[in-house]
């Protein structure tokens, strides 16, 4: 534990990894602080898991380096002080529940019990079934408890609740804030917003392989234009919509305006102030999930000229479809 | 936990699955074991033994290099595909050890394997040999497993589990026919023959029992299969790294 209290738990410096063609990562930077719980959000083929792997020595960056603990990710890997999930990660088949865990914590320098793990990971029900017999959803806990089965600083879970239902997610986060709760670092990979929002105090969105954001969920949502508005006005003067303070963006559907607004008084203020005399009106936070439609749509769109217009036009194609 | 320890316990675990495994029980306990009982006991003469030591020695090793295909090449090929290999490289064990516990496995398994066919053609087959022998004549097919089981990681490594069965049972046909493992070859077969690992191992047997010594050049010819193989599983295996 010799340098978890200092320096960053991770750090990621302009890394960067190409397939052929394709630059799935590009020019990753980012640090992780011990004790943060940070979630790498980001719609699919976003570079999500490539990152993930390369973090956890799967794959070698093409250039860039990354660091974990101060060394490089495999000895830290092997030292044990992370605990990993991958989506991509099987099991062994052909034997039980109970007698993988036992495995995988005997290959640990640190083990904990291996019914305190089963039970943590909600898996002791099940723990004398074969692991070839169970469901997506136990399949995904017995990951979980594998990650967890020895002591660890950092916790690394490639989208952890897929194929989970509602409830058994719910069990989910309520042991992994347990977990976190004790100081360890997680980072979680995740394209349910929701869980980000709740779960994470730091949300990394990327995107093409790009970081495009990186704040508190509060702060996301706000970097997209935190409110939303809608008021319907009989005579459309667009230029002078497009000139509104705070203005994110801009729908006009024949008399029906929808404005994204960092500032929704001052945009609302000013369309008054101009003598207008909106009806209708509607203001209302924006989610997280729109914030980070927001987001991404302005970078997949950001090789277009001119900016306000092409939100506008982006906006309506969006609409229309 | 040091990675000699980890690396014992991965094999531990492999052990206890390929007991629970069917295919694997079958191919290599049952179908020598029923073979030899069924053929074991004919009078015929084969390269110059009486056939009851010559089958054994093919049923002996075929059960062996069946297990050792089986185990290796089709299972690390499927479990490449369901994750598990990447799963083991998030533990504290060290990247090689997957591949070298799946062998130590295999060559375990072999023993008892080996030692149940030795037992079945004292006992039942009638062949009284000196200890040394039948210890020489084990050995040597243990190594086999071990040539086997090297080229079976290749094949893992390298095909995806759909293609790995077909390619899997024309290796084995080739190396056990033309290696004389289902029936003798003889003329420009039997030249062919003897370049080959399966061919040597059943002589080294034959002609222990026969001679009472080792035939050098089959030691030499094994060892060079031996060597040609690992090189093939440790340049496949270190290729296949970012694939995982």
């Amino acid at each position: 534990m010799s340098n978890s209290g200092t320096g960053p738990v991770v750090s990621f410096e302009n890394v960067s990894k190409q397939y052929g063609g394709l630059k799935a990562v590009d020019g990753l930077n980012l640090d992780l602080r011990p004790g943060e719980t940070v979630a790498l959000l980001g719609p699919n083929g976003a570079g999500k898991s490539t990152s993930l792997d390369m973090l956890l020595a799967l794959k070698k960056p093409t250039t860039g380096r990354i660091r974990m603990f101060g060394s490089d990710p495999y000895h830290a890997i092997k030292s044990g002080r992370v605990g990993a999930m991958l989506q991509s990660g099987g099991l062994m088949p052909e034997v039980t529940v109970r007698e993988l865990v036992s495995l995988v914590a005997s290959l640990h320098p640190r083990p904990l019990p291996v019914e305190t793990t089963m039970k943590q990971a909600g898996i002791d029900k099940f723990a004398d079934q074969r692991v070839d017999k169970l469901s997506g959803g136990q399949t995904q806990r017995v990951r979980f408890a594998l990650a967890i089965a020895g002591e660890c600083e950092l916790i690394v879970l490639d989208e952890p609740t897929t194929a989970m239902d509602v409830e058994t997610r719910r069990l989910f986060w309520a042991n992994m804030k347990a977990e976190v709760a004790e100081g360890r670092t997680l980072l979680f990979a995740t394209h349910y917003l929701e869980e980000a929002d709740q779960a994470a105090d730091r949300i990394l969105v990327i995107n093409k392989g790009r970081l495009l954001a990186d704040g508190t969920p509060a702060e996301i949502k706000e970097r997209a234009g935190a409110k939303r508005m809608s008021f319907r006005l009989e005579r459309v003067d667009e230029p002078f919509l497009l000139s509104l303070p705070g203005l994110e963006s801009l729908e006009i559907r024949h008399d029906l305006v929808q404005i994204q607004t960092r500032d929704s008084d001052a945009t609302l203020y000013a369309v008054l102030d101009a003598g207008f005399r909106p009806t209708e009106i509607e203001v209302s936070s924006l989610g997280l999930e729109q914030a980070f439609l927001a987001i991404t749509a302005e970078d997949d769109r950001a090789d277009a000229p001119a900016r306000v217009t092409r939100h506008a036009t982006a906006e309506k194609e969006m609409s229309d479809q | 936990m040091s990675s000699v320890s980890g690396t014992l316990a991965l094999a531990k675990a492999e052990i206890i699955r390929l007991r629970r495994n069917k295919r694997y029980l079958f191919f290599s306990l049952a179908l020598p074991i029923v073979l030899y009982l069924a053929l074991g006991k004919s009078a015929i003469t084969e390269q110059g033994l009486p056939f009851k030591f010559f089958y054994l020695f093919e049923m002996a090793s075929l059960g062996a290099f069946s297990g050792a295909f089986n185990n290796n090449a089709i299972r690390i090929s499927q479990e490449r595909k369901d994750g598990w290999i990447r799963q083991l490289r998030l533990t504290c064990l060290p990247a090689n050890s997957y591949v070298v516990a799946k062998i130590i496995a295999t060559v375990a398994l072999t023993a008892p394997q080996i030692t149940i066919m030795m037992l079945l053609g004292r006992f039942y087959g009638g062949i009284d040999l000196p200890i040394w022998k039948w210890v020489a004549i084990a050995a040597s097919i243990w190594v086999g497993t071990l040539i086997f089981s090297a080229l079976a990681v290749a094949i893992g490594y390298w095909m995806d589990p759909n293609s790995v069965q077909p390619v899997i049972m024309l290796v084995f046909l080739f190396f056990t026919i033309f290696g004389g493992l289902w029936f003798p070859v003889s003329g420009v077969l039997g030249k062919f023959a003897e370049g080959t690992p399966t061919f040597r191992i059943v002589q080294m047997a034959t002609d222990v029992v026969k001679f009472g010594s080792v035939p050098w050049a089959a030691v030499g010819v094994i060892a060079l299969w031996l060597a040609a193989f690992i090189g093939l599983a440790w340049f496949t295996v270190r290729n296949a790294a970012e694939a995982i």
